[in-house]
């Protein structure tokens, strides 16, 4: 149906090329006719481009470019196509005019687009719109956000945040749509004998043109600028005048950084187009070009030239890709390219979600037949599915990074939830009750619910390149892992706990008295095992500290989190040991734990003060408030039980001996 | 009196104090944290981590508790007595009993932290020497007699003996060997100064049409800079010259009393190094096109005697040298253009419990892996009995 619409459009633009020739073939041309073929878009995914002070495959880019703009991963065109991010991009850099179209800026309240008087006819106050729509409004736009830049950023209101957002995103569109005018026609320069010498007869000359003859133009340009006072005044004009123009051509191109440098050269930086022009004229540092950048460019200049013609474009970008790939290969900077396409576009940790959500819902019908051995097994081997998948992007991740597990705040969460399968697994291997491995299962779906909504909410790229304290592979790999093992087993804990607190408290599996101490014990255990790894991690951490500044213990927000964490498991420890919490109070404890354990993984960074500012976050407040007050409502329900507990037995027997915490655990004597 | 001794040792020794200390270290830290989004780490440091007691304030409402090092300490002497004296001793309690004697160590290595150690920066452009390190907080009074155009003798005065100035009442310094007395008037810890115009008045003296305005106390306890005013009164004449010493000015005030000059410099106090640091050359290092730092390294030359030897400190890398330690804290200027010179700041440190907290750490992983793999073979041993 689409390829349909599309040739008659095509079809209509060459039969009213007679009567408005220029202006219909301008549209027809500036229309894709066909989709981008599949070949197309795969080489196109694995292009390397420098971003962010590393190299990524353009893949990368694409997407998380379009997820910050439009909070998407793929977009859907004003005729109905769907379109890859990758897809998008292309669109983006090849037809800019029709991508103008698309909407693409995600606006979540429509006082922002007011703010800069744009209409909103037909638009819903949440809602997407194309950068013609905004076109008007653009001027007022970037005026706001100049003035919104100099307020600090945590006393904008919601909408100068919006509206400060949508400028950059509406900029960093311009520029990724403009990127491609210095490839889109030759520049013209008048007759002159100075550059016939050195372009040949032509009239114009194209970029790639223009580059490969850099060397001797600059040279040129020199010798016209010593004789300047001895004349050549003349040809020292027209030189110049060429590479104003073509300066001004490359001007718009200095956004995408994916042309590699030579592999003898010391500069680790990438060239984007218009920096590649610089450093190849006079006054350049070094020069750099060499001929494999001029390949590049003509390659982009015949890119653009068969922008409509499949087969021919397919050729074009195959070449470029050979040359660009081979270069960045010379420099080692291409290895783990194909290894990180495949891991976004395997969505393996998606995939992962998939498994754990098919897993719960088997295990809500394996509590429903609790006698049912087959839907325990299945349970246990959907989780177990997950876990691995979720174990193998954690590994892909490493790989592709060169570092431990966890390195940002997202891979906490990987980490976390993939540690606490894992226990939750190896717990069921040992006690096979059905309990560990739907704690499991519970974590798996919450974890990376987690996850993937902050990997929305944030927007930017999930491996960013590392601040200077964090560059050490030995104690990322040592402190951090121990600390969020912790964490995890904190988590774990608090979950098996509420759910003991809310079963108790709905009387569920109450004439299974094993159910509950079962379950008691468990939560106890995952806090002993979480006690090692909290502790260890948190001196290791104060270790670290002393070797990067100086101190061990600073009293700063991050530290003081895991002191709250250790505090608290041996608290409920020593506790437990003297009597004061049983089986329940040691439950309800945990239960809160799962606070402090959210406070000091999420919490101390809201607080926008210490030395830790690596992980600071926004806009996830509301979440661990949801959190807290959840956690605090269980732990207010396990009171409630308790009470009731006591005042019935109260009522029903008069005169008997024990704590009410007793009968409710059972009257189980605990040991340290 | 036995029974009393008794009753007092099981106090001590319980879990219930136990855990009453832990709830309240766990109070105090969280509370600490949370107080640092309005005061500075220093004061809330201070107030909570240092102090015996404090009040905090909840709103309006004051509460007052015992402060963390107290905590602490009760604590050490839980923890010894219950946790290892009188802890019941066998197989079982092994992991426990080693874990506990760790954690001793820990608390030990923040006492001898707090009370035994010293720690400031050396701040040294390119090229630059020093064979001391200054504190970032505290300040002291130099008074630096100038003997032809070399330096002489020197007097220090500990920020203890003038900060008590806060008034007009002055706070006279003097020493015998001194040809003059100091009178010190109106210290304040943060300051700047100011000129006097003819529109205001102001409730403190002005020297030569300059006077130092109080300030508030900065959130981050560096960034303030203390001011005094000193009168120096020569011991024989009588006759007296008044001045303003500011902590961040750029020269000392010079005075000359019975011919002799002398300077008098309000500065950070210094602390004398068994050795020279010459910084060679500074390096920062970016992630390829964009502006966030990948590394930093200082280059130093470390000189004892006639002996030299290259070090690179960087991140994560510190020099420790006799007691010692110095790191890679700050550079600047952050404003510099390629080509221009750089300083680099490095913090130092000498503190005797140094390693202590790895010793401590390898013990408590020691002792809890011990415990609790224990239990869970006795765990996985019974459930494996069970059908």
């Amino acid at each position: 149906m689409l390829t349909v619409f599309r040739a008659l459009i095509a079809l209509g633009a060459l039969c009213s090329l007679g009567s408005h020739p220029a202006a219909r073939f301008v549209q027809a041309s500036n229309m894709r006719l066909e989709p981008w073929p599949d070949a197309v878009v795969e080489q196109a995914e694995s292009l390397p481009v420098q971003e962010g002070g590393r190299v990524k495959p353009l893949h990368t880019f694409a997407s998380f470019t379009l997820l910050r703009m439009t909070g998407r991963r793929s977009l859907e065109t004003p005729h109905g196509e769907r379109l890859t991010a990758v897809e998008w991009l292309l669109d983006t850099l090849f037809f800019s005019e029709a991508s103008a179209d698309y909407p693409v800026f995600l606006v979540q309240d429509s006082q922002v687009v007011e703010a800069i008087g744009v209409g909103l006819e037909g638009k819903r106050r949440r809602d997407r719109y194309s950068f013609n729509e905004l076109r008007g409004g653009t001027d007022r736009l970037f005026q706001q956000a100049r003035e919104i830049a100099a307020i600090e950023e945590k006393n904008r209101t919601s909408v100068q945040q919006q509206l400060f957002l949508l400028a950059n995103n509406v900029i960093a569109f311009r520029q990724l749509s403009d990127t491609l005018d210095f490839a889109r026609t030759p520049i013209p320069f008048g007759p002159d004998e100075t550059l016939t010498a050195i372009l040949g007869d032509a009239e114009s000359v194209s970029a790639s043109e223009l580059l490969h003859r850099s060397e001797a133009l600059g040279r040129r340009f020199e010798e016209l600028i010593a004789d300047h006072t001895t004349g050549g005044g003349e040809a020292l004009q027209t030189v110049s005048s060429l590479l104003n123009e073509a300066a001004a051509r490359f001007a718009s191109s200095d956004y995408l950084a994916f042309l590699p440098p030579a592999a003898d050269s010391d500069s680790e930086e990438w060239f984007t187009p218009y920096r590649l022009f610089v450093s190849s004229f006079p006054g350049a540092t070094a020069a750099a070009t060499t001929p494999e950048h001029v390949a590049m460019v003509a390659g982009l200049e015949e890119l653009v030239r068969t922008r409509n013609q499949p087969e021919a474009f397919k050729a074009a970008l195959a070449e470029l890709h050979t040359t660009v790939v081979e270069s960045a290969q010379a420099r080692g900077e291409y290895d783990k390219i194909g290894l990180e396409v495949g891991y976004y576009k395997s969505k393996v940790v998606a995939r992962s979600l998939y498994v754990f959500l098919l897993a719960f819902v088997v295990m809500a019908f394996m509590w429903l037949r609790p006698k049912s051995a087959w839907l325990r097994r299945a349970t246990t081997a959907l989780v177990g599915l997950a876990t691995l998948l979720l174990c193998a992007a954690i590994v892909m991740r490493c790989m592709i990074r060169g570092r431990p597990p966890v390195s940002t705040l997202y891979e906490t969460v990987l980490f976390v939830t993939a540690v606490g399968a894992i226990v939750g697994l190896v717990m069921e291997l040992i006690n096979r009750q059905r309990l560990a491995v739907s704690a499991a299962a519970i974590l798996g779906v919450i974890g990376l619910f987690v996850a993937n909504g902050y990997e929305m909410l944030d927007k930017r790229d999930t491996m960013p390149s590392l601040v200077a304290v964090l560059d050490t592979n030995f104690w990322l790999a040592t402190h951090v892992t121990a600390i969020t093992i912790g964490y995890s087993a904190g988590m774990l804990a608090a979950l098996m706990a509420s759910v003991y607190l809310l079963t108790k408290a709905v009387g569920w599996k109450r004439a299974e008295r094993s159910f509950h101490r079962n379950l008691g014990r468990m939560v106890y255990g995952v806090l002993c095992f979480g006690l090692i790894f909290s502790t260890v991690g948190t001196i290791l951490g104060g270790i670290w500290a002393n070797d990067s500044w100086g101190r061990f213990w600073g009293w700063d927000p991050k530290e003081n989190g895991a002191m709250l964490i250790v505090l608290s498991q041996i608290l409920i420890l020593h506790g437990r040991m003297g009597g004061y919490l049983r089986e329940h109070g040691v439950c309800m404890a945990a239960a809160f734990g799962g606070t402090i354990v959210a406070f000091s993984w999420w919490g101390v960074n809201l607080l926008g003060v210490g030395l830790h500012s690596y992980g600071f976050t926004s806009g996830i407040s509301r979440a661990l408030w949801t959190y807290y007050w959840i956690q605090w409502g269980i732990v207010g329900v396990g009171a409630i039980t308790v009470l009731r507990s006591e005042s019935r037995h109260t009522a029903s027997t008069r005169g008997a001996h024990g704590t009410s915490a007793e009968r409710l655990s059972g009257g189980e004597v605990p040991s340290a | 009196m036995r029974r009393l001794l008794d009753a007092i040792l099981r106090f001590f020794s319980s879990l219930g104090l136990c855990c009453v200390l832990l709830i309240l270290l766990a109070l105090l830290t969280w509370l600490g944290t949370l107080e640092q989004v309005h005061s500075g780490l220093f004061e809330v440091q201070k107030k909570y981590f240092e102090s015996f007691f404090l009040v905090h304030q909840a709103g309006s409402v004051p509460i007052p508790l015992p402060g963390a090092n107290l905590v602490m300490c009760l604590l050490f002497v839980n923890l010894t007595v219950g946790g290892i004296v009188r802890l019941r001793k066998g197989r079982a309690t092994a992991g426990v009993l080693v874990t506990h004697v760790g954690i001793l160590l820990l608390l030990l290595s923040g006492f001898v932290k707090m009370y035994f150690s010293e720690d400031g920066h050396m701040t040294l452009f390119e090229n630059d020497r020093a064979d001391f390190f200054q504190s970032y907080y505290r300040v002291e009074l130099a008074l630096i007699e100038n003997v032809d155009g070399e330096r002489g003798r020197e007097f220090l005065v500990p920020q203890e003996q003038f900060a008590d100035a806060r008034g007009p009442r002055p706070v006279r310094l003097t020493a015998p060997e001194l040809p003059f007395d100091l009178e010190v008037t109106n210290f304040m810890p943060n300051c700047r100064p100011m000129p006097k115009g003819p529109m205001f008045e102001v409730a403190v003296p002005v020297v030569d049409g300059v006077f130092l305005q109080s300030r508030p106390r900065q959130a981050q306890a560096e960034a303030n800079a203390s001011g005094v005013y000193a009168t120096v009164v020569d011991k024989s004449e009588g006759t007296r010259q008044a001045g303003i010493l500011w902590s961040l000015d750029a020269e000392p005030w010079t005075v000359t009393v019975q011919d002799k000059t002398w300077a008098l410099d309000l500065r950070k106090e210094r602390y004398p190094l068994p050795f020279t640091v010459e910084l060679e050359k500074f390096t920062k290092e970016d992630h390829p096109g964009i502006n966030m730092p990948r590394a930093f390294s200082s280059d130093v030359e470390v000189l004892e005697g006639t002996t030299s030897r290259p070090v690179r400190i960087s991140m994560n890398e510190p020099l420790r040298d006799r007691g010692y330690v110095l790191y890679q804290a700050s550079w600047g200027p952050s404003d510099a253009r390629p080509g221009d010179r750089l300083f680099s700041t490095l913090s130092v440190v000498r503190n005797p419990a140094d390693r202590y907290p790895l010793y401590a750490c390898i013990v408590i992983g020691f002792g809890l892996l011990l415990h609790f793999a224990r239990k869970l073979i006795r765990y996985v041993r019974i459930e494996s009995r069970q059908p």
